[in-house]
């Protein structure tokens, strides 16, 4: 069916909506990449068995439905009964028979499922309840985990494609730019460039081609917000660009999807065909004047290729390198045309705004940095996932309240921002409002969302040396403070992590890293040597300790630390087991005995103990 | 013409002319490593950085690869500010890990005053500066049989996935142009051996000197339509043919004379 | 063009005037054999100065991928511009005369630019087989 008008739009929606609404009780099962991996499918296929073979009376097989990501990835998989809003985490194929004869058959529910909250320690049955959830505000993530990405009826019956249906019969091109303007919208792929801007930039550049990118290669490691965006709503990624072609006049769009997400580009194809086979995308676009496609390209892998320039240049077929800066994409970009390039969450944000308003979008966040943002929650933190929240909101909040802070019984030590060229901020900056200027102040950045946060169990030397190493085999080798410059301040790192090095070569790193950034080309190498300076600025006692006093206070850096077993130790033998260098040796129930002449310092057997009997020191 | 000042000094220059072809018109010497008056510009070596500013950024300055920033009205350009120097001269020790054994990176490094370097001398570093000089010849020939292949620190020169190149055409613009004589290549018994790929040079019709590739004159025929019998005898007996042949109409004329 | 450059090879006495002129002109060295011309004897004392026809429609122009050779429009010779130059040595390949030269001691083509309007080769040739008129 093609939609060629506004009515024949909310005509359908109403049936979409129906159908959506139909089933009373529904069981939703994530289909999310996170809970995919812990067998999601399976779950979702039992549940259809069972539904089918049991025959409740208002539970059918239409009623089992599946969704994109919830964002609560650590407790994957998870399934929601509504209207009741059960919310049931680490659902294994096992559990699905319990599920169906106590809470859809018996109107049960089942303790040992359910969420137990961190601080409490009380079982929590729904999930609106649950901190990570009630604190959250979601507007880029608003339909991820209420509707299945494959179905285009799911996002009509959500209320999809409205905001394009009145941009394209209520308002001109530039008043769609002005009402973007106005919202404050800052791109969120991580610079925060004033989205409103650029397209006006843009849609002023003459030229008879323009052209519309969106920048799914979410490269940081740490960082899946787009990703899940992607693969959880597509249409809202969609919508957002054919907003933004009618605002700068455009034909043509692509959408850059890495190499390392197969499951985004399947589910974004699909959505364009089915956008396409309703007229939502292609030729006359709900029967107006507007024609516009959408191509996916698809990226080999490398993280450069999330840099502006770069990317244009691998859409177009070449080596994926960035160019020099004088020459702005938005007015020559891809193929020489005026380009407008914007990250996957800003085009999801784009069709809430002009559904709602400027001044509501404007209303959330703080002055300079609108709106809402979404933050990839990973490293050593509780409730690993993803979380949208409003800007200006305190380190703190997002990390302790929502995060639900760090696991195990350990301290929170630092959490870095911004991904591998982002930096690390210590406890002391833990009640810093989380918006673009203040992040940069700081000495980090917003990056694309992505938020490792790590406990005292972490050596900052290591971290820096790690991200480092990151950035040396991601440079696209080009310019010479990027791609020697990188490397030279990882050896240098790694020298500190040895403890051979001596603090000439700290302020030898020092300059390097002032070369590096104001010598590079692209943003890549310009912040490369971030996650060695705001290591540098927050823990240079931790630098010290390695140069001066040979020790490392995370006890991590092998080469600075020994093993040893304490009293604590009942014999079990686990570690003798797994010690690949039989450096531990003892008999059962008797106190074993480690060398540390033959010790590797590999960390297995603290990995292994669970009694809390490997030292180190 | 837009008006400039670079280093103090009042200049005028075309609108959109790149700022390392002002600087060194006015005889100012702003180095560069992978400039080359035959291909664009590429920005890769870092070293023509200079600091610009504007009366209207309000004190804000930053560095640009002068090789790639146009010329513009009201820009104020430093060329050797201390800071910049002392940027050159970090590049310059990074070059020298790299490439130690290049004669041009140690002229150049000397100038800063070094003559080791700072860091850890890369063991596998070759005298390849990556200037990109050699795949930018390639892609004005027209052939873009060469390319920088892998990433990062990795990156090395080469054919398309590290295989020898299928378009090349033997030429030896590459080599030639290399500004530390990294690219190998040697002429033997009428063939020439470059990029892990052997070619049948044209040996004069009447001496046997190697002249050029049969690939390159090929080339030349299609895209430039020089006939492909100048390409059958070598230069120098090109010339005693000339000689010959114009002798022999001074000597017609002399004998239709008398 | 307002000057022509002429090779009269009937008065030609090969005594290499100009190749020693043409030699330290271009590179300060009195060596024939970096010279851009050449005197070559056809048959007992009889020569003729072989330098560079600039031809009108010029083979080594068309054949320098790099637009490194051109006219200089008062002056009327083919100049080359060393900075653009990458030593392909096409011209060389391509010229039907064997006039596009190497320059042996730097490994470099160099080629007859007339002395940028002023050719040595024809003021010192002490016979006029060489000359450099006026011709507009």
């Amino acid at each position: 069916m093609r939609i060629d008008s506004i009515e024949k739009l909310d005509k359908w929606r109403k049936e979409c909506r129906r159908t959506f609404e139909a089933p009373k009780r529904k069981v939703i099962v994530c289909l999310g990449e996170g809970c995919l991996a812990n067998g999601s499918e399976e779950v979702f296929n039992e549940f259809k068995k069972l539904v089918a073979e049991k025959k409740i009376p208002d539970v059918t097989v239409e009623s089992v439905a599946k969704t994109g990501c919830h964002g609560f990835c650590a407790l994957g998989p998870l399934v929601i009964i509504e209207p009741d809003g059960t919310f049931y985490t680490k659902v294994s194929k096992g559990d699905v028979a319990k599920i169906v004869d106590k809470t859809l058959i018996g109107h049960e529910i089942i303790d040992k499922l359910l969420y137990t909250d961190a601080k409490t320690a009380e079982k929590v049955a729904n999930y609106e309840k649950i901190p990570f959830y009630a604190r959250q505000q979601r507007i880029s993530l608003r339909h991820c985990g209420t509707i299945d990405p494959h179905k285009i009826t799911d996002y009509i019956a959500v209320g999809g494609y409205a905001a394009l249906g009145k941009a394209l019969t209520t308002m001109t091109p530039q008043q769609v730019i002005d009402e973007i303007t106005k919202s404050g919208l800052r791109g969120r792929g991580g610079a925060g460039f004033p989205t409103g801007k650029k397209w006006a930039t843009c849609a002023k550049a003459p030229a008879d081609v323009h052209y519309v990118i969106c920048n799914g290669d979410e490269g940081d490691p740490g960082a899946f917000s787009d990703r899940t965006t992607m693969g959880s709503d597509p249409h809202s990624v969609l919508e957002g660009m054919i907003i933004c072609a009618y605002a700068v006049g455009s034909h043509q769009g692509y959408i850059y999807v890495r190499e390392e997400y197969p499951l985004a580009v399947v589910t974004l194809q699909k959505a364009i065909d089915e956008a396409k086979q309703h007229g939502l995308l292609g030729e006359h676009i709900l029967g107006t004047e507007l024609s516009f496609d959408i191509k996916i390209s698809r990226g080999g892998g490398a993280f450069v290729c999330g840099e502006s320039s770069a990317l244009m240049r691998s859409v177009a077929g070449e080596v994926g390198e960035p160019r020099a800066k004088y020459i702005r994409s938005v007015i020559k970009g891809l193929h020489d045309q005026p380009t407008v390039l914007n990250n996957v969450e800003t085009y999801a944000t784009v069709p809430a705004i002009v559904e709602r308003g400027a001044d509501w979008f404007a209303g959330i966040g703080t002055k300079k940095s609108t709106g809402t943002k979404v933050f990839s929650l990973a490293g050593k933190i509780k409730n690993t996932g993803l979380v949208e929240v409003p800007m200006g909101i305190t380190l703190r909040e997002i990390i302790f309240d929502i995060g639900g802070g760090v696991p195990d019984g350990r301290k929170f030590k630092a959490v870095q921002t911004g991904g591998p060229s982002g930096g690390c901020l210590p406890e002391g900056k833990i009640d810093l409002p989380v918006d673009f200027d203040s992040l940069t102040e700081a000495g980090s950045m917003m990056g694309s969302g992505g938020m490792v946060i790590m406990d005292d169990r972490t050596c900052m030397v290591e971290v820096a040396r790690y991200f480092l190493s990151f950035l040396v085999s991601e440079s696209c080798g080009k310019c010479v403070p990027c791609r020697e410059g990188l490397y030279q301040l990882r050896e240098l790192c790694a020298k500190v992590c040895d403890g051979e090095a001596t603090e000439e070569d700290l302020a030898l790193m020092e300059r390097l890293a002032k070369t590096i950034k104001v010598g590079s080309l692209c943003g890549l190498g310009q912040s490369g040597p971030n996650p060695f300076l705001s290591t540098l600025l927050y823990f240079r006692d931790e630098y010290l300790a390695h140069i001066r006093d040979k020790k490392c206070p995370g006890g991590v850096c092998r080469k600075l630390i020994t093993y040893a077993i304490t009293d604590a130790c009942t014999g079990c033998m686990a570690c003798i087991s797994v010690c690949p260098v039989h450096a531990i040796t003892g008999e059962r129930k008797k106190k074993h005995v480690l060398d540390k002449n033959i010790c590797d310092r590999c960390g297995s057997c603290y990995a292994v103990c669970k009694f809390d009997a490997i030292e180190i020191s | 013409m837009v008006q400039m000042t670079i280093n103090g000094k009042v200049v005028k220059a075309p609108d959109g002319e790149m700022l390392l072809t002002v600087i060194r018109r006015q005889g100012i010497d702003v180095p560069a490593l992978c400039d080359h008056a035959a291909v664009e510009p590429c920005g890769s070596c870092r070293m023509c950085l200079v600091e610009i500013t504007r009366e209207d950024w309000n004190g804000w300055k930053k560095y640009v690869t002068s090789c790639l920033y146009p010329s513009e009205n009201g820009l104020i350009v430093s060329t050797h500010t201390p800071e910049l120097q002392e940027i050159r001269r970090n590049i310059m020790d990074l070059y020298l890990a790299r490439c130690p054994g290049s004669e041009l990176v140690q002229k150049m490094a000397e100038e800063y005053g070094l003559t080791r370097t700072s860091y850890k001398t890369i063991p596998e570093g070759d005298n390849c500066i990556m200037c990109y000089a050699c795949t930018r010849i390639c892609e004005v020939l027209g052939r873009n049989a060469i390319s920088a292949v892998h990433r990062g620190h990795a990156k090395v020169i080469s054919g398309p996935f590290d295989d020898p190149p299928p378009d090349c055409i033997g030429c030896l613009s590459c080599a030639n142009i290399c500004p530390t004589d990294v690219i190998e290549w040697h002429d033997q018994d009428g063939t020439r051996a470059i990029w892990g790929r052997t070619f049948d040079l044209i040996s004069c019709r009447q001496c046997g000197k190697g002249i050029i590739t049969r690939d390159f004159a090929e080339y030349l025929k299609e895209k430039r339509q020089i006939p492909a019998d100048y390409f059958e005898i070598c230069d120098d007996c090109k010339r005693v043919e000339l000689a010959r042949k114009m002798g022999g109409l001074v000597d017609l004329a002399k004998e239709v004379a008398s | 063009m307002t000057y022509r450059y002429t090779v009269n090879p009937s008065r030609c006495t090969g005594c290499r005037t100009c190749e020693l002129a043409c030699a330290f002109t271009h590179t300060q060295e009195q060596k024939p054999g970096r010279s851009r011309i050449y005197p070559i004897a056809y048959g007992p004392d009889r020569f003729v100065p072989v330098t560079c026809l600039q031809c009108d429609d010029a083979s080594c122009v068309k054949s320098c991928l790099f637009d490194a050779l051109k006219r200089n429009e008062t002056t009327g010779a083919i100049e080359l511009d060393k900075d653009r130059c990458v030593n392909c040595r096409a011209c060389v390949a391509a010229c039907p005369f064997g006039c596009a030269l190497v320059d042996d001691v730097h490994d470099q083509v160099v080629k007859c630019d007339l002395c940028g309007g002023s050719p040595a080769c024809a003021r010192f040739c002490p016979t006029k087989a060489l000359e450099y008129k006026r011709i507009a």
